[in-house]
């Protein structure tokens, strides 16, 4: 568990972050601890995003317009914000998505030489 | 784009961010524990104890949510005027002496700019002014150029249609105009005006009309057109005004228009300054056979096009052209010599109005800059010491990244808000300034004084100048912090950075106060310069005696209806009467009258020939008097008789001249004078006097001038148009009950007949040295300022020299030096700095005392009295700033100076 933090912390590439809750909001409108649980869920455990990490990448992102915020009742009856996604965001992700593949490609063609 | 609005949004919902955030956390961290709960089995508490320690730093993460919401720039900026404030407050003695010596200084600057302001460069309220120009004339004469501000109405007749480079051209005159009927009479300064005068301004009365030109009706012959000070206060804001009757000067006008309340037009005779502005305006054709009694100023406004020299050339040439003129030439329709040529000047009307203030404003505008200078230099040393003080935990700042940029850049910061402090307190002290004192300052010193205030431009201006001393004030600690030099002699003593010994520092702020002492020196002599003129020029006896045993002289100042122009017998009667009830008025010694008196606003003079030699060169004043004059007013006389009762219209004309006509004249003495005749020819050929006394000569119209050769009349034996120009003159110990004594007996006999003015001669002489005694108290003022501020540059610098060099005292105490010892040593280092000042100053003084050369009187621009004077002042001056840390310095214990550090 701790590794997966650190690595999340630190080994990140600039945006991954970003990319990765523009995805998960992609899905639908989550508050913070649901898209932390939902990327943990999905990545096994590899990924953990910590408090520290995922509130202020959201307010970067509320800054820029990728998402909207809004109050409301959680499932258990508790007051949560949650982010919603907007147009913005939605090109973003794909302009994200793109640009990860191609750094991901790159860096694999280079690892598959022998 | 959308970023920055929703940044800006931000700023205004700050607090509910906060809260926002808090509340987010504190559900992420509820499901936390209740995830950690379930899974490890651990109670509420327990897991929410858990929970929050896995959050990591709070404060961390608050600050890195707020940051993708707030701009850089910004928040450093705030973070930085917050600090600056932070440590005002905490050193508010420093504040106080810099914000002070900025107000000062800055204050200073805007109420002298807003009076420069105002006086000289405020656009008149005229269209386009710089088209307007006045018309005047030189003409070479055997006696030298003589100029001519007015023109007689021929010339004026025959310029008006034939000139093709104006497209208007104006006439008017300067009168006084006795309103009546209207509550008590009251006599105000009025301009007869030609009917296109507002045409040619292009001003527009803001009731009613402006006069009628040319063909229109003849009625407007008794229209009038009235300020609106005038309509407010005697005609009492009348709405329905125009096309109601008043009486002026005995006769029922029309008032056919009101002028806009911002409407003024600055008359300034030369030699003579500015007079009250007008109340009335009164139309006037001037036909080309009005006589020569008139004499009229031009207004001419130049086409597009056309400048000053054609305007000139063209008018020079028109006066010139004989075929115009029945007689002769234009010119030789008026006083000026025949067979001369005439030569047209035209200045433009603001130059005109300006040119006798223009050189005093700008040298009090330096002289005032200099002021501001040596305040700024001030800050800046108090700010360099503080900087030396805090040159430790600046540079551990440094040292720990805060980068010598910031530090500079909050270094600007400090400036700047001091500067703003220092200009809002500023701009209130010239607010202050202009209206406490620019009540007191008589009319003639300064034209245009209603239009000065502390308005908008004002207000830029003072920014302006803030920034200008921001700049001077956070430049230099700027550059010493980015000097490679500035963490030199810094000692780490135990873990702590101690400022010991900061030489650089101190010789920079050693030549900032020398460079004061030098600017100070400067003012000083300037003042010094005008006060020795002043002295000389109020020393210079005016040639009567204004005071004596007897008492003062008295003058009371009327002028009679100009209806009574052609009825000098009545005049006569008038004057002879009330002269002869004052001298039996209880306190009164002697009275008389004059018609032009001396230290007056008029003064009348023409050429002179004397019977049986060559006509003299000079030109002499024709006052009429009546007989005692020379007795009331302490005149001697130096041979033959004064003026008597029998000295009637229908005796022998008689004159009495003075001393220099003498002197010039009859190298045998007063005794070759008398039985002589003499003639003086003011605007028509004079008639043949015989001379019957001389008297001493006297000062006409300012102590400057040399003495006026006179010929006086006998009132009753004149019958030109200047008998409506009186002064009743009295010797009395009881000037007031003498003055409303004079004012009963003229009542008794005139009863609408409005007084001018009741003024001592010492108030008269007194008033004609006001712009003198107006320059010199205020450089003085503003000398005194420098050096105050000076001085107290000089006792920052040495009570920190003493601070920083304890030690080296308190070791030389201990090797044997004695009190004395110390003493002469802070002395004689305070000396050499004021000495190395002095001698920077007094170069720098020769050659700008220059440009006070027209103001000096009797005095030298490097006169060496007043030179040594104040070298001898400031280094007093000096040594007594020096005295207090120079004794604090000899208090030192040596051993707990060699102690403590």
């Amino acid at each position: 568990m701790k590794e997966a933090k650190t690595k999340s912390k630190n080994e990140l590439l600039p945006g991954t972050l970003e990319m990765l809750i523009l995805k998960t909001l992609s899905i639908g409108s989550m508050h913070g601890y649901g898209i932390a649980q939902h990327i943990q869920m999905l990545s096994a455990g590899v990924l953990t995003i910590e408090e520290g990490s995922l509130y202020p990448a959201l307010q970067r992102m509320l800054v820029k317009g990728w998402v909207l915020a809004e109050w409301k009742i959680s499932a258990n009856n508790r007051r949560a914000r949650f982010y919603t996604l907007t147009t913005a965001g939605k090109k973003q992700l794909g302009i994200e998505a793109s640009r990860f593949s191609q750094m991901f490609g790159a860096i694999m063609r280079v690892m598959k030489t022998t | 784009m959308g970023s920055v609005l929703r940044r800006l949004l931000f700023f205004f919902q700050r607090n509910q961010f906060d809260r926002d955030l808090e509340d987010e956390l504190r559900f992420h961290e509820e499901m936390k524990a209740r995830a950690l709960a379930d899974a490890d089995g651990l109670s509420g508490d327990e897991a929410r104890a858990a929970a929050r320690r896995r959050t990591g730093n709070r404060l961390r993460l608050r600050e890195r949510s707020r940051e993708p919401w707030i701009f850089p720039r910004v928040e450093t900026l705030a973070q930085d005027v917050r600090h600056a404030l932070r440590l005002i407050r905490r050193d508010p003695a420093f504040t106080v002496a810099a914000v002070a010596t900025l107000a000062l200084g800055i204050g200073l600057n805007t109420a002298i700019f807003s009076v420069a302001y105002g006086v000289l460069w405020r656009p008149l309220p005229y269209a386009n002014p710089d088209r307007l120009v006045i018309l005047s004339s030189a003409q070479q004469t055997t006696t030298g150029v003589r100029t001519f501000s007015t023109w007689p109405p021929m010339t004026y007749q025959g310029l008006r249609p034939r000139v093709t480079t104006l497209d208007h051209l104006a006439a008017y005159t300067s009168i006084d105009a006795q309103l009546t009927g209207r509550g008590e009479p009251l006599q105000m300064p009025a301009l007869n005006v030609s009917p296109d005068f507002f045409a040619t301004l292009g001003v527009s009365p803001v009731r009613g009309r402006a006069f009628l030109s040319d063909a229109a009706a003849p009625d407007d012959d008794r229209a009038v057109i009235v300020s609106d000070r005038l309509w407010r206060t005697s005609l009492q804001a009348d709405p329905a005004i125009v096309g109601q009757s008043i009486t002026i000067d005995g006769v029922l006008r029309t008032v056919v228009g009101v002028l806009p309340p911002d409407f003024t037009f600055r008359l300034v005779i030369p030699r003579l300054g500015a007079l009250p502005d007008a109340d009335i305006f009164l139309p006037n054709r001037w036909p080309a056979d009005s006589g020569r009694n008139a004499s009229l100023f031009l207004l001419g406004r130049m086409k597009a096009g056309v400048n000053k020299e054609r305007a000139e050339a063209e008018v020079t040439a028109l006066v010139n052209d004989p075929s115009i003129a029945p007689s002769g030439t234009l010119a030789a329709a008026g006083v000026f010599a025949p067979n001369v040529r005439t030569l047209a000047h035209a200045g433009g009307l603001q130059e005109q109005g300006t040119a006798s203030a223009r050189p005093l404003l700008l040298i009090l505008l330096g002289a005032v800059s200099f002021v501001l200078l040596i305040a700024c230099v001030n800050v800046a040393n108090l700010q360099m010491s503080r900087l030396t003080a805090r040159r430790g935990e600046l540079c551990v700042r440094m040292a720990l990244g805060a980068g010598r940029r910031r530090i500079v850049r909050q270094l600007l910061t400090e400036a700047v808000v001091l500067s703003l402090l220092g200009a809002s307190l500023g701009v209130m002290l010239a607010w202050l300034a202009i209206h406490v004192t620019l009540p007191l300052v008589p009319q003639s010193v300064l034209p245009g004084l209603g239009g000065i205030m502390i308005d908008a431009r004002m207000m830029v201006f003072c920014l302006g100048l803030s920034l200008v001393s921001t700049l001077l004030i956070g430049l230099v600690p700027a550059l010493r912090v980015s000097g490679a030099a500035f963490g030199e002699g810094l000692a780490l003593h135990a873990g702590a950075a101690r400022a010991t010994g900061d030489r650089q520092g101190e010789r920079l702020r050693t030549l900032l106060v020398a460079a004061q002492i030098a600017m100070t020196l400067v003012l000083l002599i300037g003042a010094g310069l005008l006060i020795r003129s002043f002295v000389r020029l109020t020393s210079v006896s005016p040639g009567f005696e204004s005071t004596g045993r007897d008492g003062v002289v008295q003058t009371v100042r009327l002028t009679l209806p100009e209806r009574l122009a052609d009825e000098p017998e009545r005049i006569h009667a008038f004057a002879r009467g009330v002269v002869d009830r004052i001298q039996s008025l209880p306190g009164v010694t002697s009275a008389s009258l004059i018609n032009s008196m001396p230290f007056g606003r008029m003064f009348i003079q023409g050429d002179v020939d004397i019977e049986g030699q060559p006509k003299p060169t000079l030109f002499a004043g024709a006052p009429k008097i009546e007989p005692g004059y020379f007795r009331t007013m302490g005149i001697p006389l130096l041979a033959g008789r004064d003026f008597t009762p029998r000295d009637t219209a229908a005796a022998m004309k008689v004159a009495i001249v003075s001393e220099r006509i003498v002197r010039e004249c009859f190298p045998g003495g007063p005794g070759q004078a008398l039985g002589r005749r003499v003639r003086v020819n003011v605007i028509d050929r004079g008639e043949w006097l015989t001379v019957v006394g001389v008297v001493a000569d006297i000062r006409q119209m300012s102590l400057e001038r040399e003495v006026q050769p006179m010929i006086y009349v006998p009132f009753q034996q004149d019958h030109s148009g200047f008998l409506r120009y009186v002064a009743f003159v009295a010797r009395t110990s009881t000037p007031g009950s003498a003055v409303e004594g004079i004012r009963t007996e003229i009542r008794r006999v005139a009863p609408d007949l409005p007084i001018q003015s009741t003024v001592t001669m010492d108030e008269a002489v007194a008033a004609s040295v006001a712009q003198p005694r107006f320059r010199t108290v205020l450089l003085a003022l503003f000398a005194a300022s420098a050096t105050l501020i000076a001085t107290c540059g000089l006792y920052g610098l040495m009570a920190y020299a003493v601070t920083q060099r304890r030690r080296e005292i308190g070791v030389r105490m201990a090797l044997g030096a004695g009190r004395r010892d110390v003493l002469r040593l802070v002395l004689t280092r305070a000396l050499r700095i004021v000495v190395a000042g002095v001698i920077i100053g007094l170069a720098g003084a020769a050659g700008v005392t220059r440009v006070l050369q027209t103001f000096l009187f009797g005095v030298t621009p490097t006169d060496p009295i007043a030179f040594t004077i104040v070298t001898l002042l400031l280094m007093a001056v000096g040594l007594m700033a020096a005295w207090l840390p120079a004794r604090r310095a000899t208090r030192i214990d040596p051993c707990a100076a060699l102690r403590a550090e």
